[in-house]
This record gives structure tokens, C-alpha cells and sequence, in this order.
């Protein structure tokens, strides 16, 4: 019976994408409405029937507010630090295991850097976590074994920052090394054989011949980092908690405690404010590449 | 091209110590599962534990007052459904949107879903919660399920497939006056069992790392999975050590399987998938 009925070609294509886009509007673009809706409304009112709208007052507390200005800087800060360590790290150990150094078993160390990436990342930084602990944990146990002083690890707020950039990089940088490693293997072998006849040295080759040649991983490389980097939560959540004091405060774990204590207007305001910031960094990003492509 | 020995040696020593920081988490998590806490406090770096001791998994067999069971059946369920319906949702959105690019509204629900990936995602949780509450789906596996199957990548990696089929195969059908359904079973779908298989390996294992959403949108323990119940295990006051640790094993070692199983299409996917999008 339904075989009789025939269907117009665009209605079929229409039937296909009706779930998508139902999922999308209803599991995506209505909570991102909702949100920036909530943002300007007084955060009493945000879930009653009639919310009270209240303007741009909620993005006005949240510049004045002390602690999430502390906390867009210390975003800013980790963020800049974070991506540019895992990017230089995970563009030399590319090129390290793509070099005929090491001509057998390279698949093996990039399996291993890459475990970390499919890991669940609750797991993974919670093993981290209590590595760093100072009664069970590996790392001071390591440091003191080669005669090295205790690593303060989370609790100290001089070196909470760094535990955290160490524990994220180890989840991250694998997914980094292999965007690098599939741009390594497309390279062209003739003009590193040129740069061989002209003598050039390791850093000028590596300027002149191979970071140019680089350019499409470092910029999805760039995109997904500074994405990935800014967003950092889990990781708080799991070892830090934003602390000691408000050291790895970041403003997705700010956001979200303002959220858990009923200030809905200033939450949704301070997600509107990250949404923005990705958005311009991205797509800026996106439209560099994408105009140095051209040329 | 061959280099002296000694490049080599250093060559094979630095990659391995880099690739021990990279594993050594697992083996410690393992190792600790199995240890008792004398151990633990006198010898943390020893991998491999003089007897093993299976007391952390019996304490784990129940947590709070849910069966460990419960987690692992959740855990299993939903993963399996957000997978099979994000595959269904994405796969066909992308097709239909490969197909007819121009019909009205296709291109708008492009931009729609590009804005939706890069809202920060556990920011896009918390109004969720609004949403669900609206819904009524609030603390119900559906609500969960929903949830989980928008993708971040599956799209791109389907349209860039879809992408890739020569323009001359679809027209030869039209020709032949084939209709969409046969064009669809007969033509594409065969061509597409790498690209589902590989979609559908990604999606597992993202979907049972998920956490953050489950979390928000349960009422109760009864729909938590196994990371969820991890952290919560985690945060709670008189710490089980090797409890944690036994959990985490628990929610690693499948994923650990699958990847060691699947690995070059795992990394191959996660590479085409980030490249186009």
C-alpha cells in the first residue's frame, strides 16, 4: 500500500533529515536559546513561569564580580600555556616517530599515546589524582627514588597548575601527535632532499621546508586546542575541585558551581560569554587558514 | 637510511620511557586494584603485587545501595542506544543533506548543528536540564539517550564519505530510473559499511566515557553508569583506595579492549572526522 503512494523527491530527502535536525533543535539549539535567554533574566525568577528580565545586569555583575575575573584570566593563562606546550610537544615527537630513527615499532609508540585520547577521562583523571597524593601516590615515591624532593602535586597552589597541565596533556596530546603524524606522512620527500644538497641546517630545513608544509595540522591542531583548553572541566571536577583557594578556578567549573548554587542568570550569562569567546577565536581561526590557503 | 647504533639506541630509549608515561597510569590502576594497603603505603611502585587480593572488587559489588551489576547493565544499555541512534540520526541527516543541499532549511540546520558542537558542552548541559525538566524526561534513560546522540563528529565523518562517492554512480542510477530506496540500499549502503563500522566504534567509545550529562540529567543512582558511579565513589567521605581503583579498571578495560582491537580505524576515524570538521 505504501509502495502506491509516491513520494516527492524532496519530501523523502526532508523524511531522512527530520530526526537530525529534530535532535539538533530540540537536544541543541533550543538548551543554547534557553541559556542565552536565561542570561537575561534575574536568576530568582529564571525558572519560574514569567521570568523578570533584567537587561544586561547579569553580564554587568559578572565584570564586576572579582572572582570571575580572576577566573577568565586564569582561563586565558592555562589555556595559552596548555596549548602551546602540548602543540610544541606533540609536533617534535611527531616528527621523531616518523623519522627513520626509528624504522620499526613506531606503531607501538603511537598506540600508546594515543590510549589515553578513548580513555573515559573520569578514569583516567582519577588515577591521576591519586598518583599525585602524597600517602599512596607514584609520582613523589618516583621523584624520591632518583633522590629528587616531593612534587606538591594538587595541593599546593604553586604547583596545582602544573598538575593539572600534566594530567590533561597526558589525556590530550595523543589526539595532537597523530593529526601531526598523518601531516608528516604527506609531505614532500623531494624538497627535504633539497634542503640535504643546500646543506641547510636541522633548525633552517625545519623553518624553511617543514613548517610550511605543516600548516594544515597545526591549524586544526590550534582549533582544537584552544577549544579543548578553554572548556577544561573535567579535570577540576575530578582532582581540584577549582582549588587550593581559586588556583584552577576556570570559568567552565565557575560557571557551572553558580549554576549548582541556583544563580542561573549569572551561570548562563558567564556560558554565553565562553560560547562568544570560542566562537570568535574559532572561526577566526578557521578564516585565517582558510584565506592563506587561497594564496 | 641507516644511522649509527648508538642514535638508535637513544633513539628507542626516549621513545620508550615517553610511551611508559603514557601506560603507566594503567598498569598502577591495576596493580593497586589487586593490592592490599600495607602494600600500597610501603611499595607504590611496585607494578606487580606479591599476592593478589580481591577485596576491592567484593566492596565494590554493591555501591550506594545499587548493585555493581545495575551500573554495568547501564553503562552497556545506554552506550548501545545513543550509538545505534546516533548512527541512524547523523547518517541519514548527512545523507539527505549530501543529496539535496539546496532544498530550504538544509543549509541552515548545517550552521544549527556547526553552532550546537562548538557550545561549550557542559555549559550546553546545564540548560538541558531546563529542557528535560520541560520534557518531562527528567532522571529517565530516554531523556539520556536523547541526549547523547548528538554527536560532535559523526556528521562530519558521514558527509565526508558521502562526499567522496563519484558523482557518476549515483547519476547511472538515476538514469536507470531507480528509485531514492533503491538508490540508498542497493548503491550506498553497501559502499558504507566501513564508514558505519568506523562512526560506530567512535561513538562507543565516546558515549561510554560520557559522564557530565548522565549526572545532570538522572534524579537518582538508579540511572548512573560507570563513570558516573566512579565519581561519585570518588568524592564520597572514608576513601576505598583500591575500591576506586578497582572501578576504574572497570570502566577502562572495555574501552582499552575495543581500542587495542580496532585501534587503526579508532585513530584513523578520530583524524578524518577532526580534519573536517
Amino acid at each position: 500500500m505504501l509502495a502506491q503512494f509516491k513520494l516527492g523527491k524532496s519530501t523523502v530527502f526532508y523524511l531522512f533529515a527530520a530526526p537530525f535536525a529534530l535532535l539538533t533543535i530540540v537536544m541543541g539549539l533550543w538548551p543554547i536559546a534557553l541559556s542565552i535567554q536565561t542570561s537575561f533574566t534575574d536568576s530568582y525568577t529564571a525558572l519560574s513561569p514569567d521570568p523578570v528580565y533584567v537587561g544586561l545586569s547579569n553580564y554587568i555583575k559578572i565584570f564586576n564580580d572579582p572572582v570571575f575575573l580572576k577566573s577568565a584570566w586564569l582561563t586565558l593563562r592555562y589555556t595559552l600555556i596548555a596549548v602551546l606546550l602540548n602543540l610544541t610537544i606533540a609536533l617534535f615527537y611527531a616528527m621523531f616517530l616518523s623519522s627513520s630513527v626509528l624504522s620499526r615499532g613506531a606503531w607501538l609508540f603511537k598506540l600508546c599515546c594515543f590510549l589515553p585520547v578513548v580513555t573515559p577521562d573520569v578514569a583516567g583523571f582519577i588515577v591521576w589524582k591519586w598518583m599525585y597524593s602524597s600517602d599512596f601516590g607514584a609520582i613523589n615515591a618516583m621523584l624520591n627514588a632518583i633522590g629528587l624532593p616531593d612534587f606538591g602535586g594538587v595541593s599546593s597552589v604553586q604547583t596545582a597548575t602544573i598538575a593539572i597541565l600534566i594530567a590533561e596533556m597526558w589525556y590530550h596530546v595523543g589526539f595532537y601527535i597523530v593529526i601531526f603524524l598523518a601531516n608528516f606522512a604527506m609531505l614532500d620527500k623531494s624538497l627535504d632532499e633539497a634542503a640535504m644538497m643546500d646543506n641547510a641546517g636541522f633548525w633552517r630545513k625545519f623553518y624553511k621546508v617543514t613548517l610550511p608544509q605543516l600548516r594544515p595540522a597545526i591549524t586544526i591542531n590550534m582549533i582544537y586546542a584552544l577549544i579543548q583548553f578553554l572548556k577544561t572541566f573535567t579535570v577540576v571536577v575530578v582532582i581540584t575541585k577549582g582549588g587550593p583557594g581559586t588556583t584552577t578556578n576556570f570559568i567552565s567549573y565557575y560557571a557551572y558551581r553558580q549554576f549548582d548554587q541556583a544563580q542561573y542568570g549569572t551561570a548562563t550569562a558567564m556560558a554565553t560569554v565562553l560560547f562568544a569567546v570560542i566562537m570568535v577565536l574559532a572561526s577566526g581561526l578557521y578564516w585565517y587558514s582558510q584565506r592563506r590557503d587561497w594564496r | 637510511m641507516t644511522r649509527s647504533l648508538p642514535i638508535r639506541i637513544g633513539a628507542y630509549t626516549l621513545a620508550t620511557v615517553v610511551s611508559i608515561f603514557f601506560v603507566f597510569p594503567y598498569l598502577w590502576m591495576l596493580s593497586a586494584s589487586f593490592k592490599d594497603t600495607d602494600s600500597i603505603l610501603t611499595a607504590p611502585l611496585q607494578l606487580i603485587p606479591e599476592t593478589f587480593n580481591f577485596d576491592a572488587y567484593r566492596d565494590i559489588a554493591v555501591m550506594s545501595g545499587i548493585p555493581l551489576s545495575t551500573y554495568i547493565w547501564n553503562s552497556v544499555w545506554i552506550t548501545f542506544a545513543s550509538t545505534v541512534f546516533t548512527l541512524l540520526t547523523t547518517g541519514f541527516g548527512a545523507y539527505a543533506i549530501y543529496r539535496a543541499p539546496n532544498l530550504p532549511g538544509f543549509g541552515l540546520l548545517r550552521v544549527g548543528f556547526l553552532l550546537v558542537i562548538m557550545y561549550p558542552y557542559m555549559l550546553l548541559v546545564l540548560p538541558v536540564y531546563l529542557v528535560m525538566f520541560q520534557l518531562g524526561l527528567l532522571g529517565t534513560m530516554t531523556g539520556i539517550i536523547l541526549f547523547l546522540s548528538v554527536g560532535p563528529i559523526q556528521f562530519f565523518l558521514f558527509e565526508q564519505f558521502f562526499r567522496s562517492i563519484p558523482s557518476e554512480v549515483i547519476e547511472a542510477a538515476q538514469m536507470d530510473k531507480a528509485s531514492e530506496a533503491k538508490i540508498l540500499l542497493r548503491i550506498v549502503a553497501p559502499m558504507a559499511r566501513p564508514v558505519v563500522m568506523t562512526v560506530a566504534l567512535i561513538t562507543i567509545l565516546l558515549n561510554w566515557a560520557q559522564w557530565f550529562p548522565i549526572l545532570v540529567i538522572s534524579r537518582s543512582t538508579d540511572t548512573y553508569t560507570l563513570p558516573v558511579a566512579l565519581l561519585s565513589l570518588n568524592s564520597e567521605l572514608g576513601v576505598n583506595f583500591q575500591g576506586i581503583m578497582a572501578l576504574a579498571t572497570l570502566t577502562t578495560l572495555p574501552v582499552v579492549v575495543i581500542y587495542l582491537m580496532t585501534q587503526k580505524y579508532v585513530i584513523e576515524g578520530m583524524i578524518s572526522g577532526a580534519v573536517k570538521g
